[in-house]
């Protein structure tokens, strides 16, 4: 057994790098070349079906994106997506996880449930959601009529709202373990100390919450938003299995977009122009998080 | 990391069972319904399975849906019964592929997320974002280098192709679970190793990972999870039952001509057994493993 | 700079992985067809993958040229052959869909058939819309697969309860009928169409375009629904009315993929749905469907209540530029496409006999067995007469077809849940066809 930690042949830089060098060379290996190739497309006139009129334009796909309805539109409905899903994911997961954190019985089962959503694969789950909002035979349908809170069977994802609502239920519902998990575990880790001294200055449980609690999530939070949002930007296999994007451009995201872009309209070039702005909003986005909760004194990474 | 990390009761008021429990079945219902509908449909016959209004439980119960899989018969009886009789390879094929993808994965992060807990080194802040950038470039927009890549390494179609993708997928993110939940390994243990003259694969070995398995667990689950729900690099890398995963060819389901409710209904419920059972045998290591996420450095 | 496969192997060998690893991959077994012996590498989207291979054993043992068949998921069959040829080393022979034609002969994926052994006798023998739709720039470029023209499918046993014989000529008829249906309550929506976005084009739309002798297109591939064409725009006034004034269209048809629709006609849950011919097949399948024996073929309505056509769609079977085995791809191509040594068109029968794809050849109906294999599910009459008067689109050769076809989706639907009007839908597609062409150019 090689002692190298002991001998300290290499100082902490190279020892460091050395640990880092096989993930990094399966990373550069795999997929630094096709990220670096994809930023270079970008940058090309490259439909794969038209190989001769291929050719270098600089940053013409980029400038073309102001003007592009269609990449607007759905930037737009990705913006909102993302949060309604964020929105949706973390306040649910937060009280999910907040009520997982309390003793009572049956929380062992609770916490088997949470976790099932995450064992589903988007395209199962996009699925699943098909046969519930059916507008035929539909499972929502049947409940609520049997509920009497209809009258006959609706087409839930036939109007533009509906559906775009529907699908975020559908990913938020696919999402949700996740988040639970992380902010379960950051709540797991609070000493008891601290409410107990929030007790003793008679705190109100509101207070206990934002005062207590809240600080100590901040960084299990950035990474719930930092993943999530990155999710839902990126958001495809649901929203493909379920509207299409439709009706009309109402459930077609960039991530939609893009794929169509690229895999249908075989746009190459375009289409990586399209994912290095998807690329560019989730790091700005991210930035943006890290440095808010930088300024509040809680972030190392 | 302490093991009693419990909340004390201390601060409970009278009425907070009754909202505690109304929450807690309400979510349960919100988590579970939906699935019940689909397992419930998956023990129907077609007919039942789409009554209006709906059979709430399945009324005459049956196997049919869940035999036609191995019964390769039956299976040819269906129109479009390419899928069915797929799906058994399919989900040996993600069994194989995420559990391979979850190895590999532990095997480079550890050594990554090590360093970053333990090393103070020039770049590190950026090497960290700069793995998760890797991860921030949608996969569309790899997918097509990435697609002639594996081709010229005439690997397409096989478990290598994904196993590889996947594991550079999920590798950004398990460095970051695993490098936070290592800083909560107090670093003493080490050092008392080092004095007893362990090398440094024997202390990480012996002492190190074994007070580190939570994280560990933590992170291979998510590395199986990605694995096993990835569908568009599956779809476009993989092109017969040697390799599809359970994705592609639920996808199947959705386009094939004829396909029928209840079989689809069958093939999503099994494709979330393994890798549920996987969740549930580790949830106790698992929310304990991601907990370092909310430790100050 | 050229994409190609040896492009990307001078990248992985020169900045990846080291010049071994460059002579390991030329030995790559998945370029080309050529390992050697002569198999040939064919493709195909998945449809009934297992009749397929057996049909081709039978090509095997006949000719002992042995075919490597890989079937691909129909919803991504384009994606992955332009992948496949993109990376340099596609199939040998492939199914080739009529709207993917010309972007493939762009680039350079397909060779022409021109002047090769029974070419020309296949093609004096198939309908014209079906040579013509394989034929771009002049040249030949398929055999045909199979072909079908849409035509309106009715359930008689409902019409008949409604007190109806006859089905409509025109387009306000089938409105009318449809309200008498929904009047009597026996169906709520009487029409249901698949109007839910996929990557399928819509035969529908384009029949009732045809149908009524419009077209959204001159002869030059200009724009002309916004113009001097109006009947794209009555057309969608029609849609729009019978969706959501007379609400005789489902309103469930923008969440609805060609599946459920067939379902829901096999169910006597549509009183009318507007597709291809040989659907009534199924719906006619005793074993499959409760409407069975109840199911008709029409003419596609039309505004004016005469008859002006419908359109059709042709699958052919294509020959690779860069195949190494071009005798026996061709072979093979013959074998499914073409004549046999009986001078029989065998696997067009093959696969209407098996599953009632929609034949090209036009003596296919006098053969006996043929005609007694289509009245079990359709009049051969008006099955022939519908072949007669299909002809395809006619911007299946612009590079931007797909584009435009995905665009018009998302327009009719528009139309359809009342959020566009029909002039303002015109308008939309005229403006998206002049843009496409501006990108393309």
């Amino acid at each position: 057994m090689v002692a190298f930690a002991e001998r300290r042949p290499l100082g902490d830089n190279a020892k460091a790098w050395a640990l880092n060098a096989p993930a990094i060379a399966v990373i550069a290996l795999l997929v630094a070349y096709p990220i670096g190739y994809s930023f270079y497309v970008s940058l090309q006139k490259n439909n794969l079906k038209r190989p001769r009129a291929k050719r270098f334009i600089g940053f013409d796909n980029y400038k073309a994106l102001l003007s592009d309805q269609a990449f607007l539109s759905a930037l737009k409905v990705s913006a909102l997506f993302v949060l309604v899903v964020l929105g949706l994911t973390v306040v649910l997961a937060l009280i999910l996880a907040l009520v997982l954190n309390e003793r009572f019985r049956g929380r062992g089962l609770l916490l088997s449930l949470a976790l099932l959503p995450w064992a589903m694969p988007g395209v199962v789950n996009g699925l699943m959601w098909r046969t519930i909002f059916d507008a035929k035979t539909g499972a929502l349908n049947g409940l609520l009529q049997q509920l009497g809170l209809i009258e006959s069977y609706h087409a839930w994802l036939t109007s533009g709202t509906g559906a775009f609502l529907f699908t975020a239920l559908a990913q938020v519902w696919n999402t949700l373990p996740f988040s639970v998990i992380i902010l379960l575990a950051g709540l797991s880790t609070i000493p008891s100390e601290l409410y107990d001294a929030a007790t003793v200055d008679r705190a109100g449980a509101w207070r206990r919450f934002t005062e207590v609690t809240v600080p100590w999530l901040l960084h299990p939070l950035l990474i719930v938003l930092i993943l999530e949002t990155m999710n839902a930007f990126r958001a495809f296999d649901t929203i493909y299995v379920l509207t299409g994007g439709g009706p009309g451009d109402a459930t077609t995201t960039i991530a939609l977009l893009d794929v169509q872009t690229v895999l249908t309209f075989t746009d190459f070039g375009l289409g990586s122009a399209y994912a290095w702005v998807i690329t560019a909003i989730t790091l700005l986005i991210s930035v943006g998080y890290i440095g808010l909760l930088y300024r509040k004194g809680n972030f190392e990474v | 990391m302490s093991t009693d990390v419990r909340i004390p009761l201390s601060y409970r008021i009278p009425w907070k069972k009754i909202v505690l429990y109304v929450l807690a079945v309400g979510f349960a219902l919100y988590l579970v319904l939906p699935f019940y509908w689909i397992v419930a449909m998956s023990f129907m016959h077609e007919v039942d399975a789409i009554s209006v209004p709906p059979h709430w439980v399945p009324t005459h119960p049956t196997l049919e849906n869940y035999l036609g899989f191995v019964r390769p018969n039956a299976a040819q009886e269906l129109v479009g019964g390419r899928a069915v009789s797929e799906t058994p390879y399919s989900l040996r094929n993600s069994l194989v592929v995420a559990t391979a993808t979850a190895v590999l994965n532990l095997a480079l992060a550890t050594f990554a997320a090590y360093s970053f807990s333990r090393l103070k080194f020039r770049g590190s802040q950026v090497l960290l974002v700069l793995y998760l950038l890797t991860r921030m470039v949608p996969g569309i927009a790899i997918i097509i280098p990435f697609y002639l890549l594996m081709r010229s390494f005439g690997l397409l179609d096989t478990y290598l192709a994904l196993i590889l993708s996947y594991t550079t997928f999920a590798l950004p993110i398990t460095i970051w679970i695993l490098k936070d939940f290592f800083r909560s390994v107090p670093r003493e243990l080490e050092e008392a190793a080092r004095v007893d003259r362990c090398g440094w694969f024997r202390t990480m070995w012996t002492v190190f990972l074994p007070v580190a398995a939570p994280g560990l667990v933590a992170a291979a689950v998510f590395a199986f999870m990605t694995a096993w729900n990835e569908f568009m690099f599956a779809l476009f890398l993989t092109s017969t039952k040697a390799a599809k995963t359970i994705p592609v060819v639920a996808a199947n389901f959705a386009t094939d001509f004829n396909t029928q409710f209840t079989v689809m209904a069958a093939a999503g419920v099994l494709a979330v057994v393994p890798p549920l059972l996987l969740a549930l045998l580790f949830q106790r290591k698992l929310v304990q493993g991601m907990a370092a996420g909310s430790v100050k450095g | 700079m050229e994409l190609t496969r040896r492009h990307i192997l001078k990248l992985t060998g020169l900045g990846l992985a080291g010049p071994t690893l460059l002579s390991a991959c030329s030995n790559d077994s998945s370029s080309g067809g050529g390992s050697g012996d002569g198999s040939v590498k064919f493709e195909g989207w998945d449809y009934e993958a297992a009749l397929v291979q057996q049909n081709l054993d039978r090509f095997t043992k006949n000719s002992n040229v042995k075919v490597n068949y890989t079937p691909i998921t129909s919803a991504q069959y384009v994606q992955k052959v332009v992948a496949e040829f993109t990376g340099g080393g596609g199939a040998d022979a492939l199914y080739v869909y009529d709207d993917s034609l010309a972007a493939w002969v762009e680039g350079d994926y397909l060779q022409p058939l021109d002047g090769m052994a029974g070419v020309d006798e296949v093609y004096n023998a198939i309908y014209p819309g079906n040579a013509q739709a394989m034929t771009y720039d002049g040249k030949r470029y398929g055999l045909p697969y199979y072909t079908d023209a849409t035509c309106l499918t009715y359930n008689a046993g409902i019409l008949a309860q409604a007190g109806i014989s006859k089905p409509p000529a025109s387009l306000e008829e089938l409105e009318a009928q449809a309200l008498k249906i929904k009047k009597a309550g026996l169906l709520e929506y009487p029409i249901g169409l698949p109007a839910q976005l996929s990557d399928t084009w819509w035969s529908w739309v384009w029949a009732l375009l045809f149908g009524s002798g419009g077209n959204m297109f001159d002869d030059q591939q200009n724009p002309i629904m916004n113009t001097s064409d109006t009947v794209t725009k009555d057309v969608f006034a029609w849609l729009q009315q019978a969706a959501t004034k007379s609400k005789v269209i489902d309103p469930a048809s923008l969440q609805l993929l060609p599946v459920p629709v067939d379902n829901a006609m096999k169910a006597n849950r549509y009183a009318y749905t507007i597709g291809a011919r040989y659907a009534s097949r199924d719906y006619n399948d005793p074993a499959k469907s409760k409407a069975a024996g109840k199911i008709r073929m029409g003419l596609v309505p039309s505004l004016d209540g005469k008859e002006h056509g419908t359109v059709s769609n042709t699958r052919m079977y294509g020959l690779a530029k860069d195949t190494e085995v071009k005798d026996n791809a061709f072979k093979l191509l013959t074998y499914l496409g073409g004549y046999d040594d009986q001078k029989q068109p065998y696997t067009a029968k093959f696969w209407f006999l098996q599953r009632g794809l929609g034949f090209a050849y036009k003596a296919m109906v006098n053969d006996p067995t043929i005609t007694a294999a289509l009245k079990k599910f359709a009049d051969p009459k008006i099955y022939t007469h519908l072949a007669e008067i299909a002809k395809p689109r006619n911007v299946l050769g612009v590079p931007w077809y797909t584009e435009f076809e995905t665009e018009m989706h998302k327009v009719v639907q528009g139309v359809l849940s009342n959020q566009t009007q029909p002039s303002a839908a015109v308008a939309a597609l005229a403006k998206s066809a002049e843009t496409l062409k501006k990108k393309y150019s």
